[in-house]
Parts: structure tokens; C-alpha cells; sequence
């Protein structure tokens, strides 16, 4: 093939390839190495700082068998059962949760991150409709560097800052994977007895509260590069109709919800009246869905601004309160005293976040569905943590990613050699890669993404019908012909256009399978004002997967819950 | 909004620039220089990973004033 880059050319070959170094897809490299198997972990930034948890993390979901009736495991699945209804799969929840928990919390500790206080207690709160204190604090600043050098001491093979662009398949397994350095351009192909999909959720969808993209809850590097590509490759995805929003303090999408009212603080108005309970039996404990809708209406009746009141904490909560804020986001606390909120507190405000492709509960995931094996529908192709429709949020990227990495071991041991990957299928995909280099002249990624950004939040994010998820596709699919003009100035730029490409596409896919649940659900993640019912009809899985060039067939599976 | 680099604290051992989840550090003439500083994240692990202090963060009106 011509010259059409100066980047080399590499071939990698694996029996298991981990895409994304985040907490699930390092935590599967281990399990897949702990297996025998030769690992290959291939991250878009560097493990060491990579993914959801980047600068830290304060808490851990966990049942412990204490002996209260809530600490038990059947109670944690009840409880799993009624805020998550109609998205987790209870089989597949204990599998990939449960039956790993114990294990990965002993992992945490023997990479050595404590989950207990300095005085050896464990500290436990309580919120999301929890039924008891499930919220393990602990401080989880250097868990994610600390899980790298696991993975260097056990001679896993990692390629940082390399974009993963396509899944190849032989005779409908996985044959392998293309990617490309986003710092040098050179282009990898790799050859795969399984590939484990662990990339996170999609960010920078829609608009944010300040309008840059990348103040937001949820890691802006995460934009659906293999919610994108396993679609292509007909792989099935699930859960992704919904919509996710948070409460975020004002000016700075941070995490903090969970520390503000799993500390006690009070969800109030703009008249300085609690609200909850008008919207939940639970008030500000109430799941973090409701927590949203309530903020909402408030807003929408002219009580904003809203806020969190802090000041009737003692001395002792504040101080762990402030503390463990910097643990999740570590320049929080600095930014709540440069707006001028001194420890004992005024009224902190707050808001509601940007929405998000992402789980509509902490219990359940949003993206590449699995089975109880974290297999996808094809072969070859699993998938971890919030990538996978099943899993989620730290608890279950810990425990589900190292479930995940143990079967895609047992799977590549079965297989003599990957399949061959194609050349042809390999050049031509190296010339759409690095294409955007090559313009001349063209349009920015930027303003490419901010237009998506423009259509997904006017249409659908997060109140949507039939008429407006329409009008999305359309104008989502007219998009379509700028996406050959992109151009990048260099390789980070040319990271720029393919995710601001991904974004675009996996946008379709959530619109599209948001018009196929006709009902509302887990409000306002999935509000169909059409619909506005929550119905049992409902209660389960929108499916959804590539039909033909453009189109997206969905499909529809029930959950099962005893009660 | 972004991480501030002072110039001065900076000895250039690069590990900011190796890590940075957003790719937004950069070496230019052996110093680490934030290149893309509209896509910090403002995740604080090149102020932690920084042994000399060479690190702050700033925040814009869009932030504090809203």
C-alpha cells in the first residue's frame, strides 16, 4: 500500500487483549494472566492514571455477612431487585458480583489500599436507597496507580495511548483488533484468541452545565470507541437507552453526591426547604434517579437554585465530609473554598449534571450485554465494568473484572490460534484511521462533537418522545456526510475526530433504543413523555444490534424478579 | 479551568505528561507544558504525581461565577 503516514506499522498478537486499563479491564488483565494466559492491556491514556477513578476514589459498595438483616447477600439482591428493576440481571449479578466480592476486596487490600479509617474501623454510609449502610469510605486515591504496578509486576504487556478502532471477526469469531498511538500515530494490529471490551461508558454526548465538554461527573476520555465498534462488529448492546444524570455541585461536574448525602447532608430549594420526601419514601436517601427528578421539578416550579446543607453536621462529619471529597476528586475541596464555602458551611449549591450514556443504577452496567460468562453474542468478544451491560460503578469493576478475565481465559485456551486478520480489511482500515490527517482543509472535531452535543440534548436529553428521538435520527444521520471533512493538525487532534465520530454514532444507537422502550423508566434516565408509565410489560432489556449498513434492530428480553 | 504548570518548579521528569488521562500535557523543550488546557479534567493526578510542587489549578468564571 502507499505511504499515507510516517507511523510504523505493528503486529501484536495475544490470547487475551484487554481493551481499556481502567479498574474493570485491569482488574481482568490480572485474572487472565492469574490464568496462564498471555495478556495484552491496550489503553487510550496510561494505565497508570486511566479511566473513571484517575485521581481517586472514596467509596466501595459491599455487603460484609455482619449479622444485621441488610448485610447479607440475599438482602443486597433484594435490594438490587427493586432499585435496579427491569435492567440487572440477578443471575448475572451474582456471578459477576457476588461470588467475586470477597476476593476483591481481599485484592484491594493485598495491592495495599485499606478499606478501613486510620483507627481500623470500617466506615459505612448510607444512601441510593440503600437499605442499610452498604458505602464502604476508604481512601482510594492511588487504588488505580496501585493496580498498575500489580500489573507490571506480573509482566503484562501494555500499549498505553493507543485508540482502539475496530474489531475484526473470521467466520463470526473474533479474529482481532486495529488501534493507532495517538501520540505518534504508528498504527497496531492485533491478532486475538479474545478480546475483553472494558472501555467505560460515553461522555461528552451532551451538553455540560459551564459548556465545556470536558467539566464533566464521568471521565471525558470514555466516548463509546467500543460501544462503536462492537456495534459494527454485531455485537448486542443493552441498557443503553438510558440517559444517566447526577448532582454535581454548581460550576464543577465533581463527584460528591454520594459523600454529601451519605454524610447526612439535606437536599434543600431555593426557599431553604427539604424536598425529597415529596418525591420519595426515603427522602435524600432516596435511588440517585429520583434524587434527579426531584431536583428537577424543583427547578422547573421556579424553587432553584438547590443546595446542600451541611451545617447542622458536627465538627467531626465536616471534617471527614471535606476530606473524603478531595479522595473522589482531588481539586473539589479547593474549588468549593475558592467559591467561598468555609468547612462549616454555608448552603453549597448544587445541579444537575450533564446527562450521559451510562447504567441507569449503580447495580447494573450499560453497554455490550453479557451472559453470566461476561461473553458477549460473539465469540470471542467479552466485556467488563461499565461497558458491559451488567456491571458498573467500582464494587462491580473490581469483582465483575476479574470474573470477566478468568472466562475470557478459559475461552482462549480452548483456541489454537486466532483466526487470520485480513490485509486488505487492515490497509483500508488504516486509511479511514488516519484520514483525517491527510485533509488538507476541514472541519474541526470540536465543533463537529458540539453539534452532536446540540441535537442529542435538544432531543433527548433527557425528555424524549417518539417525534423528538425522530427528529434526532434524522438530523444525527445528516451528520453523517461531515464526517469525512474532520481534520486533525496532529495525532491528538486526529483522537479528537475519531472520538467526536464515535460519540456521534453511539448517539444514534441510544436514540434509536430509546424509541423502541415504550414506557418510562428509572425517570428521568428514560422519560418518554409519550409514555410517561413505568409497565411491567416493560420490565427488561432493550436489545439492540447493527441491521443492515445504517439501520439498528432491537429486540426486547424480560428480567425475572421474585417479588 | 485547567492544571498550571510553573515553569520555574518544573525539573521536566515527564511523568505528568506520561500519565495525563486527557493527553493534554505535553513535553515542549523539556519542560511539561499543558497544550490542550480547555480539556483538563481537572482530575488532580499530575499535581499528585508531581514530586516538585510544580502544579496548581485554576478555575475560570464559567466555574466559580455561575
Amino acid at each position: 500500500m502507499p505511504i499515507i503516514f510516517g507511523g510504523e506499522v505493528h503486529r501484536v498478537r495475544a490470547d487475551v487483549a484487554v481493551i481499556g486499563g481502567g479498574t474493570a479491564g485491569l482488574n481482568t488483565a490480572i485474572a487472565a494472566a492469574e490464568s496462564g494466559a498471555d495478556v495484552l492491556v491496550v489503553d487510550k491514556a496510561h494505565i497508570q492514571r486511566s479511566g473513571a477513578i484517575a485521581g481517586g476514589i472514596d467509596h466501595f459498595f459491599a455487603y460484609l455477612e455482619n449479622g444485621e438483616p441488610w448485610d447479607t447477600r440475599e438482602a443486597y439482591l433484594g435490594y438490587v431487585a427493586k432499585v435496579a428493576r427491569g435492567a440487572a440481571n440477578l443471575k448475572i449479578h451474582e456471578k459477576v458480583f457476588c461470588d467475586e466480592l470477597v476476593p476483591a476486596m481481599e485484592r484491594i487490600e493485598r495491592i495495599g489500599v485499606s478499606l478501613r479509617q486510620s483507627d481500623g474501623t470500617i466506615l459505612r454510609t448510607q444512601a441510593l436507597g440503600q437499605p442499610g449502610p452498604y458505602a464502604i469510605n476508604f481512601d482510594g486515591k492511588f487504588l488505580k496507580p496501585k493496580m498498575a504496578i500489580d500489573v507490571k509486576r506480573k509482566n503484562i504487556r501494555v500499549l498505553n495511548r493507543v485508540q482502539v478502532s475496530k474489531l475484526f471477526l473470521h467466520d463470526g469469531e473474533l479474529a482481532g483488533f486495529t488501534g493507532y498511538d495517538v501520540r505518534n500515530g504508528d498504527f497496531y494490529e492485533v491478532e486475538a484468541k479474545a478480546a475483553v471490551i472494558a472501555t467505560g461508558n460515553t461522555n461528552r454526548m451532551f451538553k455540560s452545565q459551564t459548556g465545556n465538554p470536558f467539566n464533566l461527573w464521568y471521565c471525558p476520555a470514555n466516548t463509546g470507541d467500543l460501544h462503536r465498534a462492537a456495534f459494527e462488529a454485531g455485537v448486542e448492546l443493552a441498557n443503553v437507552e438510558y440517559v444517566r444524570l447526577t448532582i454535581v455541585p454548581k460550576g464543577f461536574s465533581a463527584p460528591g453526591f454520594n459523600a454529601f448525602f451519605g454524610m447526612g447532608g439535606k437536599f434543600v430549594n431555593g426557599l431553604g426547604q427539604p424536598f425529597m420526601s415529596n418525591y420519595h419514601a426515603m427522602g435524600d436517601k432516596a435511588p440517585r434517579n429520583i434524587m434527579v427528578w426531584g431536583a428537577l421539578q424543583e427547578i422547573r416550579a421556579g424553587r432553584g437554585p438547590i443546595y446542600v446543607d451541611v451545617r447542622h453536621l458536627s465538627a467531626k462529619d465536616l471534617e471527614h465530609l471535606f476530606s473524603t471529597l478531595g479522595v473522589d476528586k482531588d481539586t473539589l475541596p479547593e474549588f468549593l473554598r475558592a467559591k467561598g464555602y468555609a468547612r462549616e458551611g454555608q448552603l453549597i449549591e448544587l445541579a444537575v449534571s450533564e446527562p450521559m450514556q451510562a447504567r441507569p443504577s449503580e447495580l447494573c452496567g450499560s453497554g455490550v450485554k453479557i451472559d453470566e460468562t461476561c461473553a458477549s453474542n460473539v465469540p470471542g468478544i467479552f466485556a467488563a465494568g461499565d461497558a458491559a451491560d451488567q456491571m458498573g460503578c467500582l464494587h462491580m469493576c473490581m469483582a465483575g473484572g476479574y470474573a470477566a478475565g478468568k472466562h475470557a481465559a478459559r475461552y482462549a485456551a480452548k483456541i489454537a490460534a486466532p483466526p487470520p486478520l485480513k490485509s486488505r480489511e487492515l490497509d483500508e482500515e488504516r486509511k479511514r484511521v488516519l484520514a483525517p490527517l491527510l485533509r488538507k482543509a476541514g472541519l474541526a472535531p470540536g465543533e463537529f462533537e458540539n453539534t452532536v452535543r446540540i441535537v442529542t440534548t435538544d432531543h433527548f436529553g433527557p425528555y424524549k418522545s417518539e417525534v423528538s428521538l425522530t427528529a434526532a435520527i434524522d438530523k444525527l444521520d445528516a451528520l453523517d456526510r461531515y464526517c469525512n471533512d474532520l481534520k486533525a493538525n496532529n495525532c491528538h487532534e486526529l483522537m479528537r475526530c475519531h472520538e467526536a465520530m464515535n460519540i456521534h454514532s453511539v448517539a444514534k444507537i441510544v436514540a434509536h433504543a430509546a424509541l423502541a422502550r415504550k414506557e418510562s423508566r428509572f425517570i428521568p434516565y428514560h422519560y418518554r413523555s409519550d409514555h410517561p408509565e413505568t409497565s411491567e410489560d416493560w420490565c427488561g432489556l432493550v436489545v439492540v444490534r447493527k441491521n443492515g449498513e445504517k439501520g439498528v434492530a432491537s429486540r426486547f428480553e424480560r428480567l425475572h424478579y421474585d417479588a | 479551568m485547567t492544571a498550571v504548570i510553573d515553569k520555574g518548579k518544573c525539573t521536566g521528569c515527564e511523568l505528568c505528561a506520561l500519565y495525563c488521562p486527557l493527553d493534554v500535557i505535553h513535553m515542549e523543550d523539556g519542560i511539561a507544558v499543558v497544550r490542550y488546557p480547555d480539556e483538563c479534567w481537572h482530575c488532580g493526578a499530575c499535581r499528585q504525581d508531581c514530586a516538585h510542587d510544580a502544579i496548581t489549578f485554576e478555575f475560570p468564571p464559567a466555574m466559580l461565577a455561575i
